[in-house]
């Protein structure tokens, strides 16, 4: 796996490549020593995964992984910081706390190759563009999720932002419908009208509806209505 | 309680019989003898006057007279006594009588011997009153003195400077890396550590450290943080010699230096300077510590807030107000933190209650 180190701190990146020295199976790629520098970074090697401590001067590991449109794997590493900690409880791969401990790494470590394992059974999407398999990261408020794109049923968008329905929860993100459109891959995801987009994985059913539109039921119950001139297009892809 | 009620009793009892005694010795004094049935009299005469001092106490007890602001509380206290003396006044008729006619009972209620006899008592059982009252407004003064002292000391080990977990733990992955790179530099900074952590355990004993104590842990202190951030951390002091006679909050300075490390240098890519710098003027210390960085006005502040919150209450409790304390953004590029402190305070002076 392709890593990346991102730390303010050049003494805390050098311990943390020595302790990764034992586990050839991460190759370190690059190192990073603020948020902005990591950003470019990650848009330039493309790693599979992130060693990101959270304090840094600039911004935040938290305003990093908001800014990046897909969020490699990501495995926090920091001294102190329980607040933050707790709101990835559930959801972080895996966090490592100063000092770090060499069996604790190895922990994470195994975890990385399961997860790895897990994800080369299918192909990225073409030309960069976001599959099932990329994972997005989302914060509203104090919460955060690493969400995968397969897990999203649905964006819809709400003024500057766009809302992201998955499981029980649909946080904001901020970021234009067009935009996102253009990322996603056209192959997982379609575009139902100015105001939606939905996952064609989640389809559960399709209806006529009125004007030559259609109405597309999702699994759990949400109802997206596909616009007249989406609809040709919809009956197209679903058809094959 | 048992103790007080005993204590009461005691001393209710003993002071009346010690009212008798006086009596019988003037007694011997004026008339150079005593007949033992005055002496009877005199015993009975103090019995009643102890029984009737201690209905007034039931009472003052059963109206919560104690509660009672002073001016309402005196005229109360002038009319209960004087009821009492007369009740005492009659009282002591039939006693009389029984022990034999002492004094003539016709005379006994002419109004001249009614009225001078009864203000005797009246004087007499105000005193009582006086001495009640005074004892118990002394006790609750007392009690409530007691209370605020430990409230006040409550407070301040509430608001005592702790080191931040965060700090610690990036000082040990510090020294961690620096084992391999540079052994002899990360055993210096194992001892600038346990320093550190050592004078954490102890500042929970003490009120007040010496300057020259607390200047040695603020020096450790950067020196690990200076570890940590290489070159994007420069130190500065300028120390007055005189200093070294004050005695300051102990982790006070180091919580300011480390606040400015936390909000001013660790934000900038480019890093920054922390000058500390002491002058001492008319026997008070001034403390100007000085970091890279700006105050962010407004709601974000209010998690900074609470540290400098807690430095400015730990200073009024122990100086009152003659230690001040303010952090300013000084110009675009430094903020400034200041801490007044007056020289006459001891070890002992906080450590109190």
């Amino acid at each position: 796996m392709r890593a990346l180190i991102v730390d303010d701190e050049r003494l805390a990146r050098k311990e943390l490549m020595k302790l990764l020295e034992d586990h050839p199976m991460i190759e370190v790629v690059g190192e990073a020593v603020n948020a902005e520098e990591a950003n470019q970074m990650v848009n330039d090697l493309n790693p599979d995964l992130l060693f990101l401590d959270i304090q840094m001067p600039g911004k935040t590991g938290f305003q990093l992984l908001e800014e990046l449109d897909s969020v490699p794997l990501v495995v926090f590493v920091t001294a102190y910081d329980e607040f933050a900690l707790k709101a990835f409880e559930v959801n972080a791969l895996d966090y490592l706390l100063k000092p770090i401990q060499p069996e604790r790494l190895s922990e994470t470590i195994a975890k990385l190759a399961e997860k790895e394992r897990a994800k080369t059974a299918a192909v990225r999407g073409p030309e960069k563009k976001l599959g099932l398999n990329d994972q997005v990261f989302v914060k509203d408020g104090d919460r955060c999720w690493f969400v995968s794109l397969s897990n999203v049923r649905l964006f819809e968008s709400d003024g500057n932002y766009i809302k992201v329905y998955f499981e029980a929860n649909k946080p904001m993100i901020h970021k234009s419908l067009n935009a996102l459109d253009e990322k996603l891959d056209e192959r997982a995801f379609f575009r139902a009208s100015r105001k939606h987009i939905i996952n064609l994985s989640w389809v559960e059913g399709i209806e006529p509806w009125f004007n030559g539109g259609l109405m597309v039921k999702l699994r759990g119950g949400d109802k997206v209505e596909v616009s007249r001139r989406q609809a040709a297009k919809f009956k197209d892809m679903m058809s094959l | 309680m048992v103790n007080k009620h005993r204590l009461y009793w005691s001393l209710q009892i003993g002071g009346w019989f010690l009212y008798a005694v006086v009596q019988i010795v003037i007694s011997v004094l004026a008339y150079n003898s005593i007949s033992p049935r005055r002496v009877v009299f005199l015993l009975l005469e103090a019995s009643l006057a102890c029984l009737l001092t201690s209905l007034l106490r039931s009472f003052i007890n059963r109206w919560k007279w104690l509660d009672m602001s002073l001016p309402k509380l005196i005229p109360c206290v002038l009319i209960a006594v004087s009821l009492l003396a007369v009740v005492m006044y009659f009282l002591r008729i039939p006693v009389n009588q029984a022990l034999g006619q002492l004094f003539n009972p016709r005379a006994a209620l002419s109004p001249s011997n009614l009225l001078g006899q009864s203000l005797f008592y009246a004087i007499l059982f105000f005193l009582w009153a006086v001495f009640y009252f005074t004892y118990h407004y002394f006790n609750r003064y007392n009690k409530s003195l007691k209370y605020e002292a430990s409230m006040i000391e409550i407070e301040l080990k509430n608001l005592k400077s702790q080191l931040n977990p965060h700090f610690i733990f990036n000082a040990l992955n510090s020294i961690r890396a620096l084992v391999d790179e540079n052994p002899s530099k990360s055993k210096q900074a194992i001892n600038q550590l346990s320093n550190i952590l050592r004078s954490s355990l102890a500042s929970d004993k003490k009120g007040l450290t010496n300057f020259d104590d607390e200047l040695k842990i603020v020096k450790d202190y950067l020196g690990l943080e200076s570890i940590r951030f290489e070159e994007r951390l420069k130190t500065e002091f300028d120390i007055h010699p005189e200093s070294q006679r004050f005695l300051v909050p102990p982790l006070m300075i180091q919580t300011l230096v480390e606040n400015g490390i936390k909000h001013g240098i660790s934000k900038l890519t480019q890093g920054g300077i922390v000058q500390v710098r002491t002058t001492v003027e008319k026997n008070r210390l001034k403390i100007h510590i000085r970091n890279s960085g700006q105050l962010v006005s407004g709601a974000r502040r209010s998690k900074t807030g609470l540290g400098l919150r807690n430095t400015m209450q730990r200073l009024k409790l122990i100086y009152g107000d003659e230690a001040s304390f303010k952090i300013v953004n000084e110009n675009d590029n430094f903020v400034l933190t200041e801490i007044i402190i007056p020289q006459n305070y001891t070890h002992e002076s906080i450590n109190r209650g």
